[in-house]
């Protein structure tokens, strides 16, 4: 079985790394907000903004990167004279990135209960003095 | 002005900082959910989390280690094959990261 020679590169890892970026973006805020439906406070906030950030990043900026529209701001030259529009990328990409690792880590973090102190699992008890726990004379 | 510019955005290290920070608390808050609430989700979300931490170090150190003498020494494919590893790391943290979510998610759902 042969392909045609304009099809395979379509199969190859740098073709299937975006797609694979793009599903996994969405499907985590789509989890995200699965879990947290319903419930309220600041933890599926701060979860949900997290599950955002990276969606954003991983669904649309990353990819745009790969895809070669956006250019790396270490690639671009310092004589170039519009310099503007890659740092804001640049930026872009850093804090949706790195801020949407730390809101969602935060959030799961304080989804498990990661800040609270763990009560002891053995039950304090005061020594008792009825006779049905004395000792039997 | 200059200085504030190439701290925070040529050379990132802050927001790298925050960023793996980051990952360290959802590994944490992944062993938390797999031992305490015994989540299958959790220990999945566990695996993801290190493989993605392990990535993004990598990611963040490999420039600085590999100069063109250690390149040479370790022969073309073998660097390739370093300079190239953090990538597959990555996207498999991703993919356990995305997936211990869902089982999570499931878990939940099947204990409440």
């Amino acid at each position: 079985m042969t392909f045609p020679p304009d099809v395979l590169p379509l199969a190859s890892i740098g073709a299937m790394r975006p797609v694979f970026m793009i599903v996994m973006g969405a499907f985590l805020l789509l989890t995200a907000w699965r879990m947290t439906r319903g419930t309220s406070g600041w933890t599926p906030r701060i979860l949900l903004t997290g599950a955002f950030l990276l969606a954003v990043g991983y669904a649309v900026v990353m990819p745009l990167y790969q895809a070669g529209i956006l250019v790396p701001l270490s690639q671009v030259g310092p004589a170039t004279d519009d310099l503007a529009s890659p740092v804001l990328w640049h930026l872009v990409k850093v804090v949706s990135m790195n801020g949407g690792w730390l809101t969602f880590g935060v959030g799961l973090a304080l989804h498990a209960g990661l800040f609270e102190t763990e009560k002891s699992p053995a039950p304090v008890e005061a020594p008792s003095s009825s006779p049905a726990h004395g000792p039997v004379i | 002005m200059d200085l504030l510019f190439k701290f925070f955005i040529t050379n990132g290290f802050l927001l790298d900082a925050v960023g793996v920070i980051g990952l360290g608390l959802l590994g944490l808050a992944a062993v938390r959910l797999s031992q305490r609430y015994r989540s299958w989700g959790g220990s999945l979300l566990t695996i993801g989390a290190m493989l993605l931490l392990l990535g993004r170090l990598a990611v963040l150190v490999i420039p600085h280690v590999m100069t063109p003498g250690l390149v040479a020494a370790f022969g073309h494919t073998a660097a390739e094959i370093i300079t190239l590893a953090p990538f597959a790391l990555l996207t498999a943290g991703l993919a356990g990261v995305v997936w211990g979510l869902w089982g999570h998610e499931q878990w939940l759902r099947a204990e409440h």
